[in-house]
């Protein structure tokens, strides 16, 4: 029998698709400066030369969505890869290893996990000021505790196994055991919990740049678009749609990939 | 009792731990207060009678010790640029983010069960894909962008509230919960979305199970399966993932406050952080995350309460 077509795999990889192209062809070719101004054409509506339309300075919406939908890739990949890096040798240290220093660190995580992550991203933001770069460390801070959770329980699980055990018996040192022989058995879960992290970068990096306090100008980012728009949301209601569904089908697009992944 | 006692040890260790980590992240950051709140014309004479004056010269566990006990007798401390305490700062602003959120929490139960109870008793039916189908957009919906396409919908286009027209509860009670609504519909959709996919998930893995072939033979309708049996074993994960929410909750009301115009405590916050005003965003960031931690506490007593299964295994 035929296997049933992945439908969420494929409607998602179409979804987070079409966002990534949008981005990769926004870094070699855009089809305005995107802080160029032109007063004649301020809240211009949509038309051949300007799809989107243009905001209150006359700036072309469709190049700053290009341009902001990279910035928010750029910290959202960033944020993940300290966020699930970090959590990665956390858990697998850990977990592998259990006794005192697992049970120090478990409490850490704990106390931790108790700060949403908006919350934790936003003490290490008025620590360190607000930028780019520090939104990818608050965020990457933030997401640390979920990683290392669950590579831990991971690793829980796959330290009684006899592939562990033989892999020491053929005298291969912890470190080879933990990072060649088991992390790839850990891989059906983390990618998953990657591509959630991912998205939940995705919604906290607009969530602070919306609220003025993570990427700053010159950046475009597609969550300070958002707050810029609502300004004008009486007169231009459009201007405010196209940066918030840009980041709507980016993280539809990664949750259908990631569910489909599940169901493989 | 023995597993109360564990659970509220563990509460504590885990408090003391959050105020530590918050105090010494805003010890070591760079910059004086005392300097800052002098401005640069100060001598160091002045800049060192005032450090005296607040404390800073001396080690950092005495006052660590000194700050941790002042806060449980509910002194916070004084804000460095309105010069008033902060808990008076904040004791007309608590109130309202903690309406939003209860009104938000009881929407997403409110919402959820009914549509995961209807969705898995229609499993596969139209209704149930396109709820499927919604549900999947709306979690992907963040929540200040929902609150700007509420505002659009039910502001702008209905007419239904006026936009940025916050009404005090001092002034009208009902105007001020007339207006909340809106808010948390917007922190709500999104947890709404997840609560009825886990329901609903959690539900259908159940339905293999012996028990529920066993209530079939006893004669039970669907329906009664549905709710007298099935439901009672799938509320687990739903009770520990509604506990997690609250903490989502909190942090989406930071970022919905500032979409409705909302004077609530995210703006304070957000304010504070701009000004540099740390005593204000320590003792916000620790009650925050204190009411995250007593909630889970809380929701990890009711569910041993709930299961005594999880009592048994604990205690052993």
């Amino acid at each position: 029998m035929k296997k049933k077509k992945n439908l969420n795999l494929i409607i998602g990889g179409i979804l987070a698709g079409a966002v990534l192209l949008l981005i990769i062809v926004g870094i070699f070719w855009l089809p305005y400066d995107p802080d160029a101004m032109n007063i004649d054409l301020k809240h211009a509506g949509s038309s051949w030369a300007h799809p989107f339309g243009c905001d209150n300075y006359g700036r072309d919406i469709f190049s700053r969505v290009m341009v902001g939908a990279r910035t928010t890739l750029f910290v959202a990949l960033g944020t993940v890869g300290i966020g699930a890096g970090a959590g990665i040798l956390i858990g697998a240290f850990t977990g592998y290893f259990g006794g005192w220093f697992d049970e120090v660190m478990m409490r850490v995580i704990d106390a931790l996990f108790a700060f949403p992550s908006i919350l934790m991203a936003l003490v290490v933001i008025s620590l360190l000021g607000s930028g780019k770069y520090q939104v990818i460390i608050a965020l990457g801070i933030a997401f640390v505790p979920s990683f290392a959770r669950v590579v831990r329980s991971e690793y829980l699980k796959q330290r009684e196994m006899d592939y562990v055990k033989n892999a020491r018996i053929i005298g291969c040192g912890h470190l080879r055991t933990m990072f060649v022989h088991i992390l790839p058995n850990i891989l059906p879960v983390l990618i998953p919990t990657v591509m959630i992290g991912f998205n939940n970068a995705v919604l906290a990096e607009a969530g602070m740049s919306y609220l003025g306090i993570g990427v700053q100008p010159p950046d475009a980012s597609l969550g300070r678009m958002l707050s810029e728009a609502q300004t004008f949301l009486f007169s231009q209601p459009l201007y405010a749609l196209y940066p918030g569904l840009t980041i709507v089908i980016l993280v539809l697009g990664f949750s259908l990939v990631a569910d489909g992944w599940k169901e493989r | 009792m023995k597993y109360v006692g564990k659970k509220i040890v563990t509460m504590c260790i885990t408090l003391l731990l959050v105020s530590f980590l918050v105090f010494l992240c805003f010890s070591v950051i760079p910059g004086d207060p005392a300097l800052s709140k002098l401005g640069t014309e100060a001598t160091p004479e002045m800049v060192e009678a005032l450090r005296k004056e607040m404390g800073l010269d001396r080690p950092f566990f005495v006052r660590y010790g000194d700050w941790l006990w002042s806060f449980v007798k509910g002194d916070m401390g004084k804000s460095y640029s309105y010069e008033i305490p902060v808990s008076e700062l904040l004791v007309d602003k608590v109130p309202i983010t903690v309406t939003m959120s209860v009104m938000s929490m009881l929407m997403i139960i409110g919402l959820a069960m009914p549509i995961g109870l209807y969705t898995t008793k229609h499993e596969g039916s139209i209704i149930d894909r396109i709820i499927y189908a919604l549900n999947q957009v709306i979690m992907a919906i963040p929540a200040f962008f929902s609150g700007i396409l509420i505002t659009l919908l039910f502001g702008i286009i209905l007419k239904l509230f006026m936009p940025g027209g916050y009404v005090s509860y001092t002034t009208s009670v009902a105007g001020f919960l007339g207006y909340m609504i809106f808010p948390s519909i917007a922190i709500a959709l999104p947890k709404v979305a997840m609560t009825v996919k886990l329901l609903r998930s959690g539900l259908l893995g159940e339905k293999n199970k012996d028990y529920v072939r066993t209530a079939y033979s006893r004669g039970n309708n669907t329906t009664n399966v549905l709710y007298k049996h099935i439901l009672k074993n799938a509320m687990l994960p739903i009770i520990t993932f509604l506990g997690m929410t609250f903490t989502d909750i909190i942090a989406g009301s930071i970022v919905v406050e500032q979409v409705f115009g909302i004077p609530g405590i995210g703006r304070i916050l957000l304010t504070s952080i701009s000004n540099r005003d740390y005593p204000v965003v320590m003792a916000i960031i620790v009650c925050l995350a204190g009411a995250v931690i007593i909630i889970n506490g809380l929701v990890d007593l009711v569910y041993q309460w709930v299961d005594p299964r999880i009592r048994l295994e604990e205690a052993s």
